[in-house]
């Protein structure tokens, strides 16, 4: 009973410091997620099921724009283009950061933390600088490449203008300007692991390989997760890179949906119909973090 | 008496402040985007403006003009209209309807028509003819040369293009890459609806139907110029880097790889200080069915819901005028668009006179085309689809037909 009354009693005070003090802190946080995030997000939805021109009249379009996607040429070109490069670049990057970061984790190597900055500078140039670059190193008639190859003899390649190099070389340059970043996040995920565990896995008899398979790599999985969710999103919303490098080219071989979506929007005034494309990509981004998640499974106490 | 006195009083205070109200700062918000130094020399050439009206003061905005669309509809969709914008003819019928109509601002609106270039003056009109924005300067497409590489080859080029046709371009242009070591392809073409425009209507095709009521690419003359275009590409008379990868035609002119550039006007300012290796010159362009270019061009406008409505008419009036628009013109290095501005060129008189050659011969229906908002909204459909025909995934009739049947569902 006495017990009962402090309870009563402390329940005020508690209610703030638990409850609302905290929500009070959060609430310049929640007030622009909702803004910026919620509120666009849910006038982007109404928008979809509507014919919406900028300066034309609104009408109700019901499902029209969404069944429309389905006999839309272009929307599944681009559709396709983008998975091929959210999967080229998501497990590339991966993999590459994974393996950068385990050549560069330990301090150990002379000069490791000057190779460490030369490859995480490129992740803090606009994506912009970094196709404009790009395409003067990879353009068909002014590149540097293509100048070195028929110096040497070569007739040049059309890293740009040929469908089967124009994507891998936009992969490729998608590769050298973020790996940097994920590497330093896959950095910080290794040095969290404890010494101890590899200490007492080299006493058992353990080599690198099986090291590596039944320590680090379980132990920075919720890393590898984040890594993979940040790097899907990124990908699912490439657009400046791709705009200056290629500008979706040859025809429609490197356009992704952001980039219709932009053309559908802005150019054709069409707003209701990329809105609906937006809807789209937005479930899809959505499925692939969820499936990402459950992939990843729970956290495991390895200690 | 003395209540009288008072009311004296008081009335003068109310005239003081009302004058001083007349006369309050204003600062006109002018949204602006830059070919070269455009902005730049509009400041110069209102300057006169300014002191003149010393309460008027200019927020000049520029910005990229690959972001301007963009901005000015987000602009204008938040509530936030510019008093002033500089718009390209492409974008003028996807604003009209926003702009704020010259007429009721000037005294005489006919005699202010009757000064600008008709082609000009055509992207001008609304549909119920009222002005909405005046002409600044006028672009044309036309043909650039290396006149060296044309020497090299033993071609009197600046001779041959005063009536050239096609067939006799593409001659010439396969004994410039015979001559010239460098020179590995006859002509560059801007990866733009726009100059690919000027080679349809040279053979005889449009864009639009005879009323302008849709996208027809669907016709022999059109379908020609694209089967022209694509034969080109693969005879390698013409870079594939440009409509398949992006590359600049200026860049590759400059760089000394192309005879030729189809390009706009404004490529004479920049060429005239970039080319230092070869003698380049502006030529006729060659004839096909027709001889033409495309007319184009800036103008300045106001629009509906802009805050200082009557200052911002009464600046593009002055800017508009003949000496205003003369100074502008020269010193941007553009064609006038009024018929009475005498321009003083400091350099390449010559090169701008041929280009407004090729547009005194060039036919109306072209500004009436570029003028509608169909060519606009396509413009993305019309890239993509004849570059399919370029790649060999679509014939050229199929392209034509494929333009005209995506264009037709943008309405939708």
């Amino acid at each position: 009973m006495q017990r009962e009354m402090t309870r009563k009693t402390r329940r005020p005070r508690g209610n703030f410091h638990q409850t609302l003090a905290p929500l009070l802190f959060l609430l310049p946080n929640i007030l622009i997620f909702v803004l910026f995030i919620i509120i666009p997000a849910v006038q982007g939805l109404r928008m979809s099921f509507m014919n919406w021109s900028i300066f034309g009249g609104i009408t109700p379009a019901g499902f029209r724009n969404f069944t429309r996607l389905l006999t839309d040429r272009v929307f599944k070109i681009t559709l396709g283009n983008t998975v091929v490069y959210s999967l080229a670049t998501v497990i590339l990057l991966t993999v590459v950061a994974l393996g950068l970061a385990l050549l560069l984790y330990k301090n150990r190597m002379k000069g490791e933390k000057a190779y460490r900055s030369a490859l995480y500078i490129p992740s803090l140039l606009s994506m912009i600088t970094v196709g404009i670059a790009w395409r003067f190193i990879l353009g068909d008639e002014m590149g540097i490449i293509n100048y070195l190859l028929r110096l040497s003899g070569g007739s040049g390649l059309g890293f740009l203008s040929d469908r089967a190099l124009a994507m891998p070389s936009v992969i490729a340059v998608t590769l050298w300007a973020q790996a940097g970043y994920y590497m330093i996040i896959m950095i910080s995920g290794l040095q969290a692991i404890p010494l101890e565990l590899y200490e007492a896995a080299r006493i058992d008899g353990a080599g690198r390989v099986r090291t590596f398979w039944h320590i680090t790599l379980p132990l920075l999985k919720s890393t590898v997760l984040v890594v993979l969710v940040l790097a899907t999103i990124a990908s699912f919303k490439a657009y400046e890179l791709i705009t200056v490098m290629t500008s979706g080219g040859p025809g429609t071989t490197t356009k992704l949906i952001v980039q219709q979506i932009y053309q559908v929007a802005f150019t054709e005034d069409r707003l209701g119909y990329a809105s609906a494309m937006s809807v789209v990509l937005m479930v899809i981004i959505g499925l692939f973090t969820l499936v990402q998640f459950r992939l990843g499974g729970k956290e495991q106490d390895y200690e | 008496m003395k209540r009288l006195l008072l009311l004296l009083l008081a009335a003068c205070l109310l005239l003081g402040t009302v004058s001083a109200l007349a006369q309050e700062e204003v600062t006109l918000k002018v949204l602006w985007f830059n070919d070269a130094n455009e902005s730049e020399v509009f400041e110069n050439t209102v300057k006169d403006y300014l002191e003149a009206n010393p309460h008027v003061k200019l927020d000049m905005q520029v910005i990229a003009f690959a972001d301007f669309e963009q901005a000015l509809k987000l602009q204008l969709v938040g509530g936030n209209a510019p008093d002033l914008a500089r718009l390209p003819t492409a974008l003028l019928p996807v604003f009209q309807s926003q702009l704020e109509p010259v007429d009721g601002y000037v005294e005489d609106i006919e005699a202010v028509k009757a000064a600008f270039m008709p082609a000009m003056l055509a992207y001008a009109l609304d549909p119920e003819g009222k002005m909405v924005a005046y002409p600044t300067e006028a672009t044309g497409n036309g043909m650039l040369v290396n006149k060296t590489a044309f020497g090299n080859a033993g071609i009197d080029v600046v001779e041959l293009s005063k009536t050239w046709t096609w067939a006799d371009w593409e001659e010439a242009a396969k004994k410039v890459i015979a001559a010239n070591e460098n020179i590995k392809y006859g002509l560059a073409v801007d990866f733009t609806p726009h100059r690919l425009s000027t080679i349809i209507y040279q053979f005889g095709g449009r864009m639009l139907n005879e009323d302008q009521t849709a996208v027809n690419f669907n016709n022999p003359q059109t379908v020609a110029a694209i089967e022209w275009f694509k034969r080109m590409h693969d005879e390698e008379l013409i870079p594939k880097s440009v409509w398949l990868g992006s590359e600049k035609p200026n860049e590759l002119f400059m760089g000394g790889i192309v005879a030729g550039h189809i390009g706009g006007s404004w490529n004479i300012n920049g060429y005239s200080s970039s080319i230092k290796d070869f003698e380049w010159t502006a030529v006729l362009n060659p004839k096909g069915e027709i001889r033409s270019s495309v007319p184009g061009g800036k103008f300045i406008a106001s629009f509906k819901d802009s805050p200082h409505k009557d200052e911002a008419q009464k600046l593009m009036a002055w800017f508009s005028d003949a000496t205003h628009n003369a100074m502008y013109s020269a010193g941007t290095f553009n064609l006038t668009s009024r018929l009475d501005a005498e321009v003083n060129y400091t350099a390449n008189k010559e090169n701008f006179d041929t280009f407004a050659e090729d547009l005194k011969v060039t036919p109306a229906f072209t500004s009436m085309e570029w003028n509608s908002p169909l060519v606009g909204k396509s413009s993305a459909i019309i890239r993509e689809t004849v570059v399919q025909a370029l790649l060999g995934d679509l014939t050229p009739q199929e392209a034509a037909e494929e333009i005209d049947r995506l264009a037709s569902d943008l309405g939708n």
